[in-house]
């Protein structure tokens, strides 16, 4: 599980308890400036996350850690992908974020409310 | 960027504004949109940046190709427009995103200024939502076309 804030200028991404340890990061800082948009979407669990490095992925269990598709950088902590939020990035090391948090809907209304300041 | 765009972004769009239309914002999940618009999850979220950035797109192409066109119709006796996104973006969405609710704002007042007036506009928008509740499922002039103007009928 992951839990979202804006903090000043930032949205900044926690993860808690062991998913720490599975996604071998335990916090990322990103600059509003560079959120292109907010998702809830339950259905990216399923598709295929390209490959992994580095992170932890048991398939149907848990995805987390930095994963490479088409060019692409995402980072995943999810576990239950019916709580996925799909936060999109622009000039950042990730294109996107995929994460789990508690309440997906309150999530994408604050990161939309957030970039719209 | 390494990001594929092996898609008619124009395409994708209106194709978007027909399931907003049909099913509201909630209604739609990127599921829906993934199959419906046959594009690929990730090339979405790289064009658009979220269902909303999708759904903003989609509402402008909208008003931009299907609602200001036509303004020159409102005035024809009987007519009814065929806006169902803008005026389900009304009733559905401008009240939880204030960049929604600007643009049918300011859309409307375009229309009040075609139809002579806010006492036009809401005969009008009376004669859509009539059409659309008649032209569900089941009943028998189910019309999916665009801007309908009756004739023979008093």
């Amino acid at each position: 599980m992951a839990v979202i804030s804006v903090q000043d200028q930032d949205l900044v991404v926690e993860m808690e308890g062991l998913d720490k340890l599975w996604a071998l990061k335990s916090r990322l800082t990103i600059p509003l400036a560079h959120v292109r948009g907010a998702t809830a979407d339950p259905g990216i669990a399923g598709e295929p996350k390209g490959l992994r490095a580095p992170g932890t992925h048991l398939p149907g269990v848990i995805t987390a850690g930095t994963f490479h598709q088409d060019g692409e950088k995402v980072f995943w902590a999810v576990r239950d992908g019916q709580k996925a939020v799909v936060v999109e990035l622009a000039d950042e090391r990730y294109t996107r974020l995929v994460v789990e948090v508690d309440d997906p809907r309150e999530v994408v209304a604050m990161v939309e409310q957030a970039m719209r300041r | 960027m390494g990001r594929r765009r092996s898609f008619d972004v124009d395409e994708a769009v209106e194709a978007a504004a027909e399931v907003f239309a049909r099913r509201a914002y909630d209604g739609v999940s990127i599921d829906d949109l993934v199959t419906r618009l046959g594009v690929h999850r990730n090339s979405l979220y790289g064009v658009f940046g979220s269902k909303r950035g999708l759904y903003l797109a989609a509402l402008r192409r909208h008003v931009d190709q299907d609602v200001r066109p036509r303004l020159a119709l409102v005035t024809e006796p009987g007519h009814v427009p065929a806006w169902d996104l803008l005026l389900v973006a009304a009733a559905d969405r401008a009240r939880e995103d204030p960049e929604v609710a600007e643009l049918v704002s300011a859309v409307l007042c375009e229309v009040d200024a075609a139809t002579g007036g806010p006492r036009a506009t809401e005969g009008l928008l009376g004669r859509w939502l009539r059409h659309r509740a008649a032209s569900g499922e089941g009943a028998p002039d189910n019309d999916d076309g665009p801007e309908t103007v009756p004739d023979g009928e008093d």
